[in-house]
């Protein structure tokens, strides 16, 4: 057969990309790359001695720091710094102010310290800089919280290396290009454990299969390099789009429509799976598009190239909760070469099990026969499950349950779950059944749970446990939030306290995942029991909370702020996207630690 | 009905129902369709600043002319090269209704030393760190200095300039809004 280029898609392709593209664009193209002054002038302290902190500042290549704007100050009281030690820096010529001394590259600020407490106490730096191409930032504020050790073999004190997730991004984004991409390789791999890439391979290997029975090996490599690296590309571009944006992009694709119709085309996928009835382009279309690749040397694999790029914008919603951390980053970060080379890296690594059925030239895959539709039907039921997860984070836990339960029933009975054996059935047969009946009962318990009240998808029978583990199960008390000035009162009025600040929002998956998972446990629920509990919702995006999320440096949900008791933000423990109980809680104590 | 076919015309559905939802959920979050230009340039003209007596002040008395507002400081080096230019072009377009105002995220008795001694003699208003914020509306996404917008005689933003302006760029931005 011969593979089409479907230039009539491939147009329509490029024009959704478009628009994607073109508001930031048309916003920001005259622009130069400018970071914003925290990744400009990246700051940290430690403890080196009883007596003694250090302060750095790694300037990035092209800024510059003015020696006589450094402010060093701590509180409490009890705290003294003596004079800072600043080293020599480079002499510069200013028409006004005569003279001036500035640093670049990596610079170390000793500052002898005395106290008179425990030694724990928030270090205050201000500072100024400039950038080569000819514009300052203004002087900005940074806090370490540290605490001084009581001997020399303890120094290794905390400072601002009480790293929250979100420095952690960070510091990935700061590391070199190779290790970036690295990372993100990995991560993709992690990725394509996740049900978000198995509608691909059906695709990818009805295409395989596809070629008849003289596939090589080599040529089935072949097309999916040429189908991943298609993919690759599109998540590049949806890099360039978040670096360009610095919209809510992850937002965006997790809205109740964009997921509602994505599981709807998994839905009709599923269906068709299932022999419900045959997905056909129009037969005009269809020999338009034939007669334009015949025209084409390279069609075939130009073809797979544009699957590959459309598979991915499919499947785009699904990986965007797990991304969101990235996407906030590099929106944050406002690089889009960046972002590209990320995504791409990580596009990559999505596809390496898709290497692999390709490189198995169908092998891997039974051709025809009964086979084939087991492996169709298995193919449908997967679909199915992801359409549920897809719209998990938007419907109720209760709807989700019986969604769960009638697909592992269902699933059960295509094993045979309910069929009699023949007395003479083989080892296979016979496993097949036993899969069936264990799918069957796990799709009664869910059903029976569901309909019980239990509302835990991890422990379906839950409702049915009495006393206390149910109470325990209600959603936290936040105190909401609208506006800067509500915010404010609520800091002041929990004076004394530790605050806890929640950026939540209908459509945010990750927000869900920790109201449901994280918020819910015991360990948890403890710790914050000791906080008070705030929370915006910035659902509807106001100006008010675009106000608030402008406060924050954060361009959308999620993201967890902590205050301490004298209401001042306690930097470097930012919690952005979902974090499990275990380490959320250990997050909690060290919020509750830093006074 | 090759599969390659029936994935492409699943694709183009998923494409679709993928542009579909994003553009509606853009125009919810007032991404599209939003006046960024008439909001950022009423932000400014309707704040309240301070001037450099101390007093309230405002800029709605200079609505109607072609406006080159300049967010500056006296701290800011490349700020202080430009400013010279900001006096000659003024003069320059005298009774053409174009004006310039500085607004400057500084403390008070540095700008009056600075504009005794440079002559300035067009409006200057102070403001705090909320002027960066004003500057981030109109577009200035790092929030640096000198940042200069151009509104028109709508006030409307009309241009914007990150870091030093040269003149050949400000006079080709003001005079088409003349």
């Amino acid at each position: 057969m011969t593979l089409p280029i479907p230039t009539a898609i491939l147009r329509g392709f490029l024009l959704v990309l478009a628009l994607f593209l073109a508001p930031a664009v048309n916003a920001y193209a005259a622009e130069p790359d400018l970071l914003e002054p925290e990744k400009a002038f990246a700051f940290s302290a430690r403890v080196v001695a009883p007596d003694a902190i250090e302060v750095r500042y790694l300037i990035a290549k092209g800024y510059y720091m003015y020696r006589d704007k450094f402010r060093f100050s701590a509180e409490p009281a009890t705290v003294q710094l003596g004079e800072p030690k600043l080293p020599p820096g480079e002499r510069k010529k200013d028409e006004f102010f005569g003279e001036t001394e500035v640093y670049r590259g990596d610079l170390r600020i000793v500052i002898p310290v005395s106290s008179a407490g425990d030694g724990r106490f928030t270090l205050k730096a201000v500072s100024q800089g400039c950038a080569d191409i000819g514009v300052c930032y203004v002087p900005v504020e940074q806090r370490a919280e540290l605490r001084l050790a009581a001997a020399p073999g303890n120094a290794a004190a905390s400072g601002s290396s009480t790293i929250g997730e979100d420095t952690l991004i960070a510091d990935l984004f700061r590391g070199s290009t190779l290790w970036l991409m690295l990372s993100f390789f990995g991560f993709g791999l992690l990725l394509s454990f996740t049900p978000c890439v198995l509608p691909m391979v059906p695709i990818l290997s009805g295409i395989i299969v596809g070629q008849g029975a003289k596939v090589t090996r080599m040529h089935g490599f072949m097309l999916s390099v040429a189908y991943v690296l298609g993919m690759a590309i599109t998540y590049a571009l949806a890099g360039v789009a978040a670096g360009l944006s610095g919209a809510m992009l992850a937002a965006t694709l997790q809205n109740p429509w964009v997921l509602g119709t994505f599981a709807l085309v998994f839905v009709v996928l599923a269906l068709s799976m299932f022999g419900l009835y045959e997905l056909q382009l129009p037969t005009a279309l269809q020999s338009r598009l034939a007669e334009a690749s015949g025209r084409l040397p390279g069609g075939r694999f130009a073809g797979v190239f544009v699957m590959g790029a459309l598979s991915a914008l499919i499947v785009g919603p699904c990986v965007a909760a797990p991304l969101a951390g990235a996407l906030l980053y590099i929106s944050q970060s406002g690089d889009a070469l960046l972002g590209a080379t990320a995504l791409f890296a990580m596009a990559l690594g999505m596809g390496v099990p898709l290497l692999v059925v390709g490189a198995s030239a169908g092998t891997l895959l039974p051709k025809a026969g009964p086979w084939m539709e087991g492996v169709k039907r298995c193919f449908g039921m997967l679909l199915l499950a992801v359409a549920v997860y897809l719209v998990s984070p938007v419907i109720p836990v209760a709807v989700q349950m019986l969604a769960w339960s009638a697909l592992l029933m269902f699933s059960g009975v295509y094993l045979r779950a309910l069929d009699p054996l023949p007395p003479h059935a083989g080892g296979a047969a016979r496993a097949g059944k036993g899969l069936g009946i264990l799918l069957l009962v796990a799709g009664i318990a869910y059903l029976v749970g569901g309909l019980s009240g239990g509302r835990d998808v991890l422990q379906p029978l839950s409702g049915m446990r009495t006393g206390s583990a149910v109470a325990a199960g209600g959603p936290v008390a936040f105190q909401k939030v609208a506006n800067e000035r509500e915010l404010e009162a609520a800091i002041a009025a929990a004076a004394g306290k530790v605050v806890m600040l929640d950026f939540y929002a209908d459509w945010c998956v990750s927000c869900k995942e920790m109201e449901r998972y994280t918020f819910t446990d015991p360990a948890v629920r403890e710790r914050l029991a000791k906080m008070v509990k705030i929370q915006a919702d910035v659902t509807t995006g106001s100006a008010d909370h675009q106000a608030l999320l402008r406060r924050f440096r954060l361009f959308g949900p999620p993201g967890i702020v902590f205050f301490d008791a004298s209401g001042r933000e306690i930097q470097g423990l930012r919690v952005i996207g979902f974090q499990p109980a275990g380490k959320f809680a250990s997050v909690l104590d060290l919020a509750l630690g830093a006074r | 009905m090759t599969p390659l076919r029936r994935g492409l015309l699943v694709a183009g559905l998923g494409v679709l129902a993928l542009g579909g939802g994003v553009i509606a959920q853009l125009w919810r979050l007032g991404i599209l369709g939003a006046d960024a230009e008439a909001t950022a340039g009423e932000a400014i003209l309707a704040h309240r600043y301070q001037g450099l007596d101390g007093k309230p002040a405002q800029l709605d008395h200079l609505r109607g002319q072609v406006l080159i507002v300049n967010f500056w400081a006296t701290w800011c080096e490349p700020c202080r090269e430009e400013i010279p230019m900001f006096i000659r072009l003024r003069r320059e377009y005298a009774g053409k209704s174009v004006e310039f105002v500085g607004i400057s995220i500084d403390q008070a008795v540095k700008v009056i030393d600075f504009a005794k001694e440079y002559r300035i003699d067009y409006p200057l208003v102070l403001a705090g760190i909320e002027a960066v914020e004003l500057s981030r509306l109109a577009g200035n996404k790092a929030g640096v200095l000198p940042y200069t917008v151009i509104l028109d005689r709508k006030g409307r933003l009309a241009e914007r300039m990150l870091g030093k302006v040269t003149e050949q760029d400000l006079r080709q931005s003001i005079n088409p809004l003349i």
